[in-house]
């Protein structure tokens, strides 16, 4: 890695010059590796301090101010590329990103959970940046709509009580302290800046656009983008349209039989009517308790639907 | 690259004027930028998922994840004009749906096992 970066280290000095210069078309990189390097260390180390942990409040904001100030300047740095991208891409994106920050390094997961709904309405507005209208609205419906819901039920469901009465204030030591936060932080780092300088440095080695090979006469004559979706889906995917659909069905299944509880009433002690809750599946990995038809064992589990 | 507008526009521009339908939508430097945040965005959720301890959390992080390959194949289906990258988000926003519903009924039952949602409390699992 030293490699290709020392050398360009001494002309990290005007990267943005150089990228204002560059035509769009030119084979130069927009981002040389040494920048995507430095600041991908400069995004980790204020990511590794945003971090839930015991320390000190200013050091996360110190992290925070670093985080900020990276995307900051690779957002001025992509942008003096003049690549025509409209100021809603540099607002979406940077909403979400900034969101997405937070998902991962606000302690309290109720706070997480709508983050990220903030992250799915900058990407719904990026896809509609795309002409993808309809998977904007897909995305909003499902994700924020459905999905998001949905964690939240179940935050509220699986919340601790605090041990001393008052809720307000209380985080919980697994919320507070993240695990490992430095090594967790090196490696998606590094992985974000394998993946930005492959992007940058090697996207003109992208493949040439070829005229799209659905040119089918149902899909062009169709006005805007959701109705040739459509025809598109159900000329082409249809199986595997159908396939998502039992899908669908056997994860709703899957996930009553795992959540699903049994309620038995009882006479307890004393003649009072006792409640008690018990998995509806029994969990049992005791291979000969599967009953056998015909065969009685002394050994066999007795199942609390028998 | 003196317009410093968004694609859509340059389509509609292009389709008033009654010009091929394969209009100029997106160049390669614009295609660099959309998969420069998805990759942002998927490394961010990769973080969240190794360091936070909450179960609840860690599954968010994955929703992160599945939104950054989102943005990169919307971001390929507009540049190579191509419904498929669209289709494929769509089967992606089922497996998440699917993922999602799975993951949190687990966390229901892991969270009555042990009254914790500490992804530690389970260590055990590590073999």
């Amino acid at each position: 890695m030293l490699g290709f970066s020392v050398p360009s280290i001494v002309a990290l000095s005007a990267p943005l010059a150089e990228a204002q210069a560059a035509p769009a078309s030119s084979s130069a990189p927009i981002l040389a590796p040494a920048v995507v390097l430095l600041l991908c260390i400069f995004a980790g180390i204020g990511t590794f301090l945003l971090l839930p942990s015991r320390r000190d409040v200013s050091f996360r904001r110190i992290g925070a101010a670093m985080v900020v100030t990276g995307l900051l300047i690779l957002v001025a740095i992509l942008a003096g590329t003049e690549a025509g991208m409209g100021v809603y891409f540099w607002i979406f994106s940077g909403v979400a990103l900034l969101a997405a920050v937070r998902v991962i390094t606000h302690p309290k997961p109720v706070y997480s959970a709508l983050y990220f709904v903030l992250t799915v309405f900058a990407s719904a507005g990026l896809f509609v940046l795309l002409q993808a209208e309809f998977m904007a609205a897909a995305l909003v419906l499902i994700y924020a709509g459905a999905i998001l819901i949905t964690y939240v039920f179940v935050i509220m469901l699986a919340s601790q009580t605090s041990p001393t009465g008052s809720s307000a204030s209380f985080i919980s030591e697994y919320d507070a302290v993240s695990r490992e936060p430095l090594i967790g932080s090196v490696v998606g780092l590094a992985l974000m800046g394998i993946l930005l300088f492959v992007i940058f440095d090697r996207g003109n080695n992208l493949a040439p656009r070829v005229p799209p090979p659905h040119e089918d006469a149902e899909i062009v004559k169709m006005e805007g983008g959701t109705q040739k979706l459509g025809v598109y889906l159900f000329i082409h995917q249809t199986v595997n349209l159908e396939l998502a659909g039992l899908i669908l069905t056997i994860s709703m299944v899957g996930a009553i039989v795992i959540a699903r509880k049994r309620v038995v009433y009882h006479e307890g002690p004393a003649g009072r009517p006792e409640v008690t809750v018990a998995p509806a599946t029994p969990i049992d990995d005791n291979p000969f308790s599967i009953p056998v038809f015909g065969t009685v064992k002394p050994g066999q589990k007795a199942y609390p639907e028998t | 690259m003196a317009w410093a507008s968004s694609p859509c526009s340059k389509l509609e521009r292009k389709n008033l004027h009654g010009q091929d339908a394969h209009a100029t939508v997106m160049t390669v430097l614009q295609l660099e930028h959309y998969l420069a945040v998805g990759a942002i965005m998927f490394c961010i959720g990769l973080v969240g998922f190794m360091t936070r301890r909450n179960l609840i959390v860690v599954f968010l992080c994955t929703e992160l994840m599945f939104q950054g390959v989102a943005i990169n194949l919307i971001a390929f289906s507009a540049f190579h004009q191509n419904l498929g990258g669209q289709a494929f988000v769509i089967f992606v926003l089922v497996i998440a749906a699917s993922e999602a519903s799975l993951a949190l009924g687990l966390v229901i039952l892991l969270f009555r096992e042990k009254n914790t949602l500490d992804a530690d409390a389970w260590r055990q699992l590590r073999g």
